[in-house]
């Protein structure tokens, strides 16, 4: 335990989550003009393409859920491993991480 | 400074133009997440992001050089990037820059100007100048006559305005009656012939956002003494500007409303022709289905009258048939009754041995007749018969003579040869015994049918002719 962790994460943790989330911020704002962007060649096209735009929403939405994920990760003090653990709950279907102990700490 | 503000409105539009194509992304990503798609809405995020990127393109290719000259719509959204449609202005139009202001106007500059006409050059800064000289208007103003007329609006009045000032504390300041009046044609005189497209960002452009100036209008407390004539001059134009942007909503909200109006008639109209349409072929099948069934109906009683007709036809004829039965049969009862009187005649002993014998006539007669048919078929009968016998009797007798011919050749033939005892001469005695015996039959058969044929010519057969015989 250092001296800035909180829970289990280590201060290191913590500055590798912050940044992966800064990065997320990024690329999603990115992704938002590009989808944006989308959108207008679209418009300028006279059609719009809803499967072309949810494929690229559908990046922006896995975008935000990872965002989340670090950002709970972040607010709930939890490590690297258990962040890993958690995002490998998230994505077995039928389950509810945050209900099904999101922290085994707590 | 002219340069510097192109940058700067450069810059401003390309932060405005990613905040924007952010913001139409935000949107194409709610639209994904509620599952509920509107094209409308999309084409126009896409419209607004197109208008800022022509705008910037404008920029970057120098076709620009007075940022007066953009219609740039940023002054519609701040540049956080947080603008979605109802940021912008009310349609109302109710708030402007002026209203975050306060109404007493002690802090504004105008009021801080002294009416002695020294600043006057200010309040008649919107004179006419030419765009090329509109770097050195802001020199030249103090130069201009305080005598120009207050009252000439000037079309040209917002190029003169030279470039945008970063909004201060104090610029957004309500500006006098006179001035306003005197402000107020110019961007309107402009903004009138633009296409209702650009309704939405109409105004003359200026570096600093309403709400940009309004901000800082509202945060600090004004500072009126230190009021610059350029500031007064942005003051007087960002106030014209909202003027000019409240009506262009305003229209903007019309025009929406007039189509969105001529739509709902144009849908009204195809729902009524739909309704008549569907009443017209709901009253057709009504009517063909009446038809089916009145024709329906017409076959049946067709049928039954057919039918019953034919009844009719089979019941007369079998009262024809029963008239006549009881007519024959009262012809016959009245024709017994008549028999049976007429058999016993109540006084004549001569007309009843007469009847008998006719009676009897008639019976011999017909006796008689039926007799002569058949002795004329026996006649004809033994006639036939005759012929026959007559015939094997001829036949019999060309054998015979055939026979004795042979004999005679027979008997030459053996009385040339040496005869042989016994056999030659045993044959002909046969021969000759057996010819005499045909012979003899042949003779009793003659003789019998000559005289049944005389017994038959004995009985009187008055007129049938005889025999041939």
């Amino acid at each position: 335990m250092g001296l800035f962790s909180k829970g289990g994460q280590s201060g290191r943790e913590r500055r590798a989550m912050k940044d992966h989330l800064d990065e997320l911020d990024e690329l999603r704002r990115t992704s938002l003009g590009e989808l944006g962007e989308m959108t207008v060649q679209m418009a300028d096209a006279g059609r719009f393409d809803r499967a072309a735009l949810s494929e690229k929403a559908t990046q922006v939405v896995s975008i935000d859920r990872e965002a989340d994920l670090i950002a709970r990760g972040l607010e709930e003090g939890l490590t690297l491993e258990e962040l890993e653990d958690l995002a490998r709950r998230e994505d077995e279907p039928g389950t509810d991480p945050g209900v099904s102990g999101s922290n085994p700490r707590r | 400074m002219r340069k510097g503000a192109l940058k700067k409105k450069q810059r401003q539009l390309e932060e405005l133009h990613l905040d924007r194509r952010e913001a139409l992304g935000e949107l194409v990503l709610g639209m994904f997440v509620q599952g509920s798609w509107d094209d409308s809405l999309l084409a126009r995020g896409a419209a607004e992001v197109s208008e800022v990127e022509t705008e910037l393109k404008s920029i970057v290719a120098g076709d620009v050089t007075d940022v007066s000259e953009l219609e740039s719509a940023e002054h519609d959204f701040p540049v956080t990037g947080e603008y979605t449609a109802e940021h912008a202005y009310p349609v109302t139009g109710e708030y402007t820059a002026e209203h975050s202001l306060p109404d007493t106007g002690e802090h504004t500059a105008e009021h801080s100007l002294p009416a002695t006409g020294e600043h006057s050059d200010e309040r008649t800064t919107p004179t006419p100048a030419p765009p090329a000289a509109d770097e050195t208007a802001v020199q030249k103003l103090p130069k201009t006559p305080p005598a120009k007329p207050k009252a000439e609006p000037k079309p040209a009045q917002p190029k003169v305005v030279p470039a945008p000032v970063p909004p201060s504390a104090t610029a957004p300041a309500p500006t006098p009656e006179p001035v306003s009046k005197q402000a107020t044609p110019a961007p309107a005189a402009k903004e009138t012939p633009k296409p209702a497209a650009k309704a939405d960002a109409p105004a003359p452009a200026t570096s600093a956002s309403p709400a940009d100036a309004a901000k800082p209008a509202v945060a600090t407390p004004p500072a009126a003494p230190e009021l610059t004539p350029l500031e007064k001059i942005s003051a007087r134009l960002e106030e014209s500007e909202s003027k000019a942007k409240a009506a262009a909503e305003a229209a903007k909200a019309s025009i929406n409303a007039d189509s969105k109006t001529e739509l709902s008639v144009i849908t009204r109209e195809v729902e009524n022709d739909q309704k008549k349409l569907d009443e017209t072929l709901k009253a057709a099948a009504a009517s063909i289905a009446a038809a089916e069934e009145r024709a329906d109906k017409a076959e049946a009683k067709l049928a039954r009258e057919s039918a019953a007709s034919r009844e009719a036809a089979a019941g007369w004829v079998r009262s024809q048939a029963a008239e006549i039965e009881a007519d024959a049969a009262l012809a016959a009862e009245i024709a017994s009754p008549q028999s049976e009187s007429a058999v016993p005649p109540p006084g004549g002993a001569k007309t009843e041995p007469d009847a008998a014998t006719a009676a009897q006539i008639a019976k011999l007669e017909a006796d008689l007749a039926a007799e002569k048919a058949s002795k004329a078929e026996a006649i004809s009968n033994a006639e036939a018969r005759l012929k026959q016998i007559q015939e094997s009797a001829r036949q019999a007798e060309e054998r015979v003579a055939a026979a004795e011919k042979a004999a005679a050749s027979t008997a030459a033939i053996a009385a040339e040869t040496p005869a042989k005892p016994g056999t030659p001469k045993e044959s002909a005695e046969a021969e000759a015994e057996s010819r005499e015996a045909a012979v003899n039959w042949l003779r009793g058969q003659i003789a019998a049918m000559r005289h049944e044929l005389s017994k038959d010519d004995a009985t009187p057969v008055p007129p049938k002719p005889k025999g041939d015989s």
